[in-house]
């Protein structure tokens, strides 16, 4: 990500203010702004997909989730830097999740208050039953090792969830993670040794 | 980008199995995606340069001044008058020489027999 239009965009605008060539040169690197950004969205799409279903366990949520983030950043940020996409990416990912969850909670809180709600909207008692499934140590017997993990990870506090994911899905050091998640260095390194503590309690002994 | 070096067997194992993941999505799902990201593409192809923030940001920055400039003009020719009743009526008082001195005569019984006697006189005219 060395060689990158929008920091050159950055660089040479200024040098154009108030010149009739500022139109042609903003339409001329449109192409190769948005040719840098989908190079960046293909190379962490997945990701951030996979990222967003562990987190609301909710395909079609996950999917609205890195869609308006891509769409968020493609509107507002791509013409910063491209070093600064990434933080910026999960960032506002980190944000649709936790609206789409907060959005989520409001609405069984506000339908289980409504006597009126439709029997399509109310609660689905096989959903909030337990999970049947007999946990992490039957998943890695059936060879579902990545499942477990996956179940677990979206079992932890949002935090840590959030500082494991960047961390290890992602693959961002503590300095990005900490500018994705809006915190100190110190707080990512805490939620992070939190949930890896955790997960270990869970799945060490089959993940060794 | 993180270095994996730094950490532990589990750590890497959990990276692995979670990248491992990610990149077995199922071909539905990759075309969303893919469709996903091409809808933002299209956003800032079909964006007009003049919507830029560097364009749009002089002329913003001139209507704000201009808007602040407005509001204090504005609120110093309003200025509310109910904290200065006090002083006005202060600055009436030592204006009126004779009122000044009534204020200040403490024999207050005298000054409404003089009253009294002003109104019988022009009565008795």
């Amino acid at each position: 990500m060395s060689s990158c239009p929008a920091t050159y965009v950055s660089a040479t605008l200024p040098a154009l203010a108030d010149s009739p060539r500022r139109d042609i040169f903003l339409s001329a690197t449109t192409d190769s702004t948005s040719q840098a950004l989908n190079a960046f969205l293909a190379s962490v799409e997945r990701r951030a997909f996979r990222t967003a279903q562990i987190a609301l366990r909710h395909e079609q949520d996950a999917l609205d989730a890195v869609q308006d983030a891509m769409l968020q950043l493609a509107r507002r940020y791509a013409r910063r830097p491209s070093e600064e996409w990434r933080p910026l990416f999960y960032r506002i990912l980190e944000n649709r999740i936790r609206d789409l969850q907060r959005r989520r909670t409001v609405r069984a809180r506000v339908l289980a208050f409504l006597p009126w709600s439709s029997e399509e909207d109310e609660d689905n008692p096989v959903e909030r039953a337990p999970d049947p499934a007999p946990g992490p140590a039957a998943e890695v017997e059936g060879g579902q090792i990545g499942s477990a993990l996956q179940a677990a990870v979206g079992r932890l506090p949002a935090r840590q969830r959030e500082a494991f994911l960047l961390r290890n899905l992602e693959g961002l050091d503590v300095a990005e993670t900490a500018a994705a998640m809006g915190c100190s260095e110190g707080s990512v390194k805490t939620h992070y040794s939190r949930a890896v503590h955790a997960l270990r309690e869970q799945l060490g002994e089959f993940m060794t | 980008m993180s270095n994996d070096t730094d950490k532990s067997p589990f750590e890497r194992r959990a990276a692995e199995l979670l990248r491992e993941s990610a990149d077995s999505l199922d071909a539905a799902t990759r075309s969303k995606l893919t469709q996903g990201r091409h809808a933002a593409l299209d956003n800032i192809r079909s964006r007009p340069a003049w919507l830029d923030l560097r364009v749009l940001a002089p002329g913003g920055a001139v209507a704000a001044a201009a808007i602040v400039a407005v509001v204090f003009w504005t609120g110093a020719n309003h200025r509310p008058v109910t904290d200065g009743g006090g002083a006005l009526d202060d600055i009436e008082l030592l204006a009126d020489a004779d009122a000044y001195e009534i204020s200040q005569e403490s024999d207050l019984d005298f000054i409404e027999w003089a009253a009294t006697q002003g109104e019988k006189d022009v009565a008795g005219t």
